[in-house]
């Protein structure tokens, strides 16, 4: 059942793709390598040689934002996996168990949900070493109530149907239940929460690196918005734009493919 | 009566969770005698300073003294002052743009999501493309635009400043731009929520049955908007995690000595007994606003004591 993305769902994955590829390549050192050291005069504004202008240390800003696609997509994506398995795994368990287990695990996560998660994550970012896998941790474990509480809800369903009762009396085993009832049930669910998990871990690593809480040697979105501040006062606005445009028409790509995944769900 | 007891049972049994999962995160990721002295303390200089602060103890035994303090809201100190003293401080300057801010937004979040799901058509459309692009801009980028076109640019506002005891007019202006910026982060997902929920109230059978009995729209939207107001609530509740703390991006670029000002300060400096002392507070204020949610929603909304008496 793969719902129908139509044109703005479709346009937003094309978006979506295009920065991954954009991404990789960087990653891969066909381009963008020169984001470190000087390509210029400093303040340049955008033109031939440099497309984007160039900060006030004289640095290509083209290179630098494409270097901070890297930044975004792999700390939104894999953080994105991180919540969603930590949060169906222990929503599964919670509610095909049910009883004690979810007593305790809903219990644990009203806890979780209820810290400020900025206090834990700049906290992990700021006392840990910063780094991409140190966002990419702490918004993982901080962030995973959201998909605990919809896979929990969806199991608790599952359990008052017959199907699963049957399979119960047959003497089959949690994994076999999470595995050929809970999964097929909960996919097109887990895809939509995918994708809001990563707009949500985007908006979260913009904000730790704002902070200067992430990515240390490769520059970051954030990070760039964070140098661009007091130029901006003086009406250079190009590193401005050099990261809030990307930053907001990667998250724009990912909002609107979500809302095409999540339309036939009720309140979606 | 009994339901209210267990409620509050259930909040004292969060808050000590709360409070054991900072203990355990903080100390696993942090150690205060090192962060104290520095990396390349001595190892007998680090046992002793150890020793001082009680961290040689066994390890349950402080798990359970600091859930213990943190109960009693005793949150330590931080430079010769208690911590508490030091939130409530915090919480002032934070309140002042948040709850203004707070309204604002709820205020326009109702309205533009009970307009957009009644006449649906360009109006809907036109609010849903609006909430989706504010949810698209992250709120660094929000909060640095803003203070740039609104107090840079256009100066409509002071660029930044907080009043110390200064005239009450000019407090006013301070708190007005921060205000509306925390108003625009919140607003996008507001709307599309309470859009969404008043789609699923209009579409619900009694207010079928209202109309064929011939009432005014402004009649049955009274209607709608008693039957809301459980939901409402429960987006209020879940929301106050975000009053308290404020936004640290606002706070940084306005120079406001709020709570999250008094965070970053304290993560800063490494300050753990102030960072521990912050997120145990913060989540008290959170846990008991929600509590109180709760209860207000089983006192407006009999629907929800039935749903809990027939469990």
């Amino acid at each position: 059942m793969t719902p129908r993305l139509g044109l703005a769902g479709r346009l937003a994955l094309a978006g979506l793709l295009a920065f991954g590829a954009l991404a990789l390549g960087a990653a891969l050192g066909l381009y963008a390598q020169d984001y470190a050291g000087a390509a210029g005069p400093e303040l340049l504004s955008p033109g031939p040689g440099a497309w984007l202008g160039t900060d006030a240390l004289g640095r290509d800003l083209l290179a630098r934002a494409i270097q901070g696609a890297r930044v975004s997509l792999a700390v939104g994506g894999g953080a994105a996996l991180g919540i969603v398995a930590l949060g169906g795994l222990l929503g599964a368990l919670a509610g095909l168990r049910g009883g004690w287990t979810d007593r305790l695990l809903a219990g644990l996560t009203d806890a979780v949900a209820a810290v400020p998660p900025l206090v834990i994550l700049l906290g992990a970012a700021l006392l840990l070493a910063p780094g991409i896998d140190t966002a990419i941790l702490a918004i993982a474990l901080t962030q995973w109530s959201g998909v605990f509480r919809g896979v929990r809800a969806e199991a608790l369903r599952l359990r008052a149907s017959d199907y699963d009762r049957a399979a119960l009396a047959m003497g089959a085993g949690i994994w076999h239940r999470l595995r050929w009832h809970l999964l097929p049930r909960l996919r097109p669910v887990l895809a939509t929460a995918l994708v809001l998990s990563f707009v949500h871990a985007v908006k979260v690593e913009a904000l730790l690196a704002y902070f200067g809480a992430s990515a240390q040697t490769l520059p970051s979105w954030g990070r760039l918005l964070a140098e661009s501040g007091s130029e901006l006062a003086r009406g250079i606005w190009w590193p401005t734009a050099a990261a809030s445009v990307p930053l907001a028409l990667l998250v724009l790509c990912a909002q609107v493919l979500a809302d095409r995944l999540g339309e036939g769900e009720p309140g979606g | 009566m009994r339901a209210l007891l267990r409620r509050l049972l259930v909040a004292a049994a969060t808050l000590a969770l709360v409070s054991a999962l900072v203990f355990v995160v903080v100390d696993a990721l942090a150690d205060r005698a090192t962060l104290e002295l520095g990396r390349g303390a001595a190892p007998e200089a680090l046992a002793a300073r150890r020793a001082l602060l009680g961290l040689d103890r066994p390890y349950l035994i402080r798990l359970l003294e600091h859930v213990g303090s943190a109960m009693s809201f005793q949150l330590g100190e931080s430079g010769h002052e208690p911590v508490t003293a030091r939130l409530w401080r915090a919480l002032a300057p934070t309140l002042a743009y948040a709850l203004p801010g707070f309204a604002l937004a709820s205020v326009l979040a109702l309205g533009g999501g009970f307009a957009a799901a009644r006449r649906r058509g360009w109006l809907d459309r036109g609010l849903l493309g609006l909430a989706t692009a504010l949810m698209s801009t992250s709120s660094v980028i929000l909060v640095v635009l803003g203070q740039h076109l609104l107090a840079h640019r256009l100066r409509l506002f002071p660029v930044l400043g907080w009043p110390l005891g200064g005239d009450p007019r000019g407090a006013l202006v301070f708190v007005l731009l921060p205000a509306l910026l925390w108003a625009l982060i919140q607003l996008g997902p507001d709307l599309r929520h309470y859009r969404a929920l008043f789609i699923r109230e209009l579409a619900a059978p009694h207010v079928e049955g209202l109309r064929a009995r011939g009432l005014s729209e402004a009649r049955v939207a009274r209607h709608l908007l008693r039957g809301a107001l459980g939901p409402v609530l429960a987006r209020v509740s879940a929301r106050l995690p975000q009053l308290v703390l404020g936004s640290v991006v606002v706070e940084h670029l306005f120079n406001i000595p709020g709570v999250g000002a008094l965070l970053l300060a304290a993560l800063q400096r490494a300050d753990l007994p102030l960072v521990q002392g912050v997120a145990i507070g913060l989540a008290a204020a959170t846990i008991g606003g929600q509590a109180l949610c709760d209860l207000l929603i089983w006192r407006l909304d009999p629907r929800s004591r039935a749903a809990r008496e027939g469990r």
